[in-house]
């Protein structure tokens, strides 16, 4: 009795606070950034089809074109599945935005196989499920929400075993095929609107950051991530200005050579 | 099912489990985070896309927080903010790389929920600060969400 009491007293909260549109308290209109610098967080990654969904609003994109097919090679490095697995669920969010409901069961699959390669495929299974459910309802708003639920359970589930750093690659990975793919579609219809959706100096920063704290890993692709993003951050970081077209192009260059190389075994 | 009905069967339940097994004094900020997703909740019949991931820990009262955000230009966003302590006042305010107030007006703030409201001007980094204004607790559970359409 007292739970449900205090149940309708959530609701009736949640009610009062939804319906009143608030105005906002008094805040102060501007903040010294760099006084609460000591009480910032990293800089949160954002999921692929927050950068998608932007892209689609400036219009004219065939996410057709930008498909995979190519579910990658099998590896034994836990680092390169969880890459791997970051990237392929970035291609599930495309997948998405091309209602392309074949290749979304495809990939729901290939997530739980690579889940399982690093050990936390118990905490997958309920999701890949769910994605094929979906797909087969065409129901992309659940796709997509089961995506998130997916990249999320990996994630905690790394991070309870205190494998927070493969955590960081998963995010890395789909950030980096988000950025392929973003810059190949702005690169064949070159926008300033649509080039500004790469101003993201603090996560290249980040990723940096990341990388550098992982000497453990010692593979050659990580350390071509971090050469990469070092070379690209200076094609992004341009403050007030527009990223040109030859950086769009650039950085689509360099991306896209890092995306075949996580995908595939290199010799 | 719809993503809404999902939403919120997954919010009642966690909120009942969290009242049902955990002793009162020994809340957590997945108390709170229960709390912020029910301040989520309205606005994923309108569109919003909540991210499973959250931020939270916890203040004590007069602190605050400051999470890093990217946000993209032609995006819409809206954080929302919860504790569990129901005799608390918090508060959230999304501002600019410069430190410059960028909410949007109907943003608002209710006791033990809080929200603010972002259509970006342009693409980069912002900065969402919370706040524990009031609390009758020493530390107060926080918990931050957001969506985006």
């Amino acid at each position: 009795m007292i739970l449900f009491v205090r149940i309708s007293k959530l609701s009736i909260a949640l009610l009062a606070s939804g319906a009143l549109c608030l105005n906002a308290a008094e805040a102060p209109k501007r903040v010294d950034i760099k006084q609460l610098s000591k009480k910032v967080d990293d800089v949160v990654v954002p999921l692929p089809n927050e950068v998608f969904g932007a892209l689609n609003k400036l219009g004219g994109v065939n996410w057709h074109e930008y498909v995979r097919n190519d579910k990658g090679s099998n590896f034994t490095e836990r680092p390169r599945i969880a890459l791997l697995l970051g990237a392929v669920i970035a291609d599930g969010f495309i997948a998405v935005q091309a209602e392309d409901a074949p290749t979304v069961k495809e990939i729901g699959q290939r997530v739980l196989n690579l889940a399982k390669g690093i050990g936390v495929g118990n905490s997958i299974t309920p999701h890949a499920k769910a994605i094929t459910e979906a797909a087969d309802k065409r129901n992309w708003v659940g796709v997509r929400q089961e995506l998130d639920r997916t990249q999320n359970s990996v994630q905690q589930a790394m991070n309870e075993v205190h494998d927070e750093k493969l955590s960081q690659l998963v995010s890395l990975g789909g950030w980096l095929r988000g950025t392929e793919v973003l810059t190949a579609v702005v690169n064949k219809r070159y926008s300033e609107e649509g080039s500004e959706l790469l101003h993201q100096p603090d996560l290249l920063v980040y990723f940096e950051n990341k990388l550098q704290a992982m000497p453990e890993f010692n593979l050659k692709l990580l350390n071509d991530i971090h050469t990469a993003l070092i070379e690209v951050k200076p094609l992004i970081d341009v403050g007030d200005a527009h990223i040109s077209a030859a950086s769009v192009k650039k950085i689509n260059d360099i991306t896209t050579r890092l995306g075949d190389a996580i995908i595939k075994k290199t010799p | 099912m719809t993503t809404f009905l999902k939403l919120a069967w997954r919010v009642s339940l966690v909120t009942a489990l969290a009242f049902a097994f955990a002793p009162e004094g020994r809340a957590s900020v997945d108390d709170a985070q229960s709390f912020a997703l029910q301040a989520a909740e309205p606005y994923v019949k309108e569109g919003f896309q909540v991210r499973e991931d959250y931020w939270g820990g916890d203040l004590a009262a007069g602190e605050k927080k400051a999470v890093r955000q990217q946000l993209f230009k032609g995006n819409e966003y809206w954080f929302w903010l919860g504790t569990e302590v129901e005799a608390a006042k918090v508060s959230v305010h999304i501002y600019d790389s410069e430190g410059k107030l960028v909410e949007q007006p109907d943003s608002w703030q209710k006791g033990h929920f809080a929200a603010a409201h972002i259509m970006p001007k342009s693409t980069g980094s912002y900065f969402i600060i919370v706040e524990i204004e009031q609390s009758p607790e020493e530390r107060t559970h926080w918990a931050l969400v957001y969506g985006f359409r």
